[in-house]
Formats: C-alpha cells, structure tokens, sequence
C-alpha cells in the first residue's frame, strides 16, 4: 500500500511491516498504526511514521547508542499484551527529540518503544521505577552530522 | 468527569474490571488501592503527562539534520 510522509516522498509499503499500537502512544492515543523507515543506508536513525497521518512522524534510535548497557524488566502486563513468547522477538528503540544540533539532542530512555518483532505489536512501555532519563543526551553517540 | 466522595474504606468500581479502594487519607494525601488486572497499566498522572509531552515534543518537524552529511 502507498503511504504518505511529510519528510520523505511517497512510498509503498508492506501492510504486513505495519506496527501495530493497540492504545496508541501517551499523546497520540489515536494512532495505531507505523512503520519503520530508513533514513539513509547507513545512518543509526529510523523513522517511525504514522501511516494514517503523514505529519505525524518520530526520530528513533536503539538506546544502546546512549546508553551501552541499558536494561530493564519487561512487566508481565507488557509481555502479555504485546504475546511475547521469547526475549528474542523483542525490539527496543528510544524516541529521539531532535534540537539544533545532534550533540544537544536527547533521547527518551524513560519510555522506550518496545515491539514484538514476530506480530508486530507495539507499545511505549513507561518505567516508573527506573532511573533513565526522558531527555537523556546523544552526545554519546558515534554517528556524527 | 466523574466526581464522587469517598471515606477512608469505600470503594469505587471503573467498568467491569477496575476497583479502586480508599486505604488512608492524612493531610493532603490519600492512599488510593487499585485493584486491576496485570494487562491494565497504572501510572502516576505526573509522569504520564511527562511522557505524553516528550511525544508531542519530538514529532519530526524536520530530518535535515539527520540528511545533511
């Protein structure tokens, strides 16, 4: 299927990669629907982009390129809503907040994205008791603008 | 919104699944009980707000800064 984006042309994709968030997102709790784009072949970034609504797009990164050895305990209310059946389908990925510059850019380590990788299902899982950052910095990062 | 009053000890129900219960009141703070099933998440309103702005903060306005090598 053909979808729009406000930062990229149009593209085709595959209903199958669609990324399905049953609640939505804190914010957007009307959007269910995303998909997972590259940026460049090489860059450490992806988009996430709503399929319904082409403005609506986030900046996401691994954690790990802020934080090395970052972790955390996925709750049993996630493992059951998202079916997770093996730590192996689980994918991580942090919102990036993106300001002037990369070094002054932050990610959200509070809240990541977690996806069960083999349905598709998605949620932002918030972790009340840990102690990562909402706004951790990039300044870690390797890739460079 | 709904507003009820409670005394230490009464319960409210939320559908079918959700029972809140009030276990202590002292000063400005209560004690509120939720009883709920694993799937349901339940979050202090502070921090969900928190999260809920760092979305809105972080939509893409512009990935040039990302494109531009």
């Amino acid at each position: 299927m053909k979808i729009q984006t406000a930062y990229m042309d149009d593209i085709e994709i595959n209903e199958a990669d669609i990324i399905r968030f049953e609640h939505g997102i804190p914010g957007f709790e009307e959007e269910r629907q995303f998909i997972l784009l590259p940026i460049s072949s090489d860059s450490i970034y992806q988009v996430l982009q709503s399929v319904i609504t082409k403005e609506l797009a986030f900046i996401v990164a691994s954690p790990f390129i802020a934080i090395k050895d970052y972790s955390f305990e996925l709750e049993e209310a996630t493992v059951e809503t998202l079916q997770i059946n093996d730590e192996r389908e689980v994918a991580v990925l942090g919102i990036v907040t993106l300001k002037e510059t990369l070094a002054s850019s932050t990610i959200n380590l509070k809240a990541p994205i977690v996806i069960n990788t083999t349905n598709k299902q998605a949620k932002q899982v918030i972790l009340e008791n840990s102690q990562f950052s909402i706004h951790q910095p990039l300044s870690n990062s390797k890739e460079e603008v | 919104m709904l507003v009820l009053s409670r005394k230490v000890g009464e319960t409210i129900w939320i559908g079918d699944d959700v029972e809140l219960v009030i276990t202590e009141v002292k000063g400005d703070y209560v004690k509120v009980g939720i009883r709920a099933p694993r799937i349901i998440d339940i979050i202090r309103g502070e921090l969900r707000n928190d999260i809920s702005d760092a979305n809105k903060e972080a939509v893409v306005k512009s990935i040039d800064l990302l494109k531009d090598k």
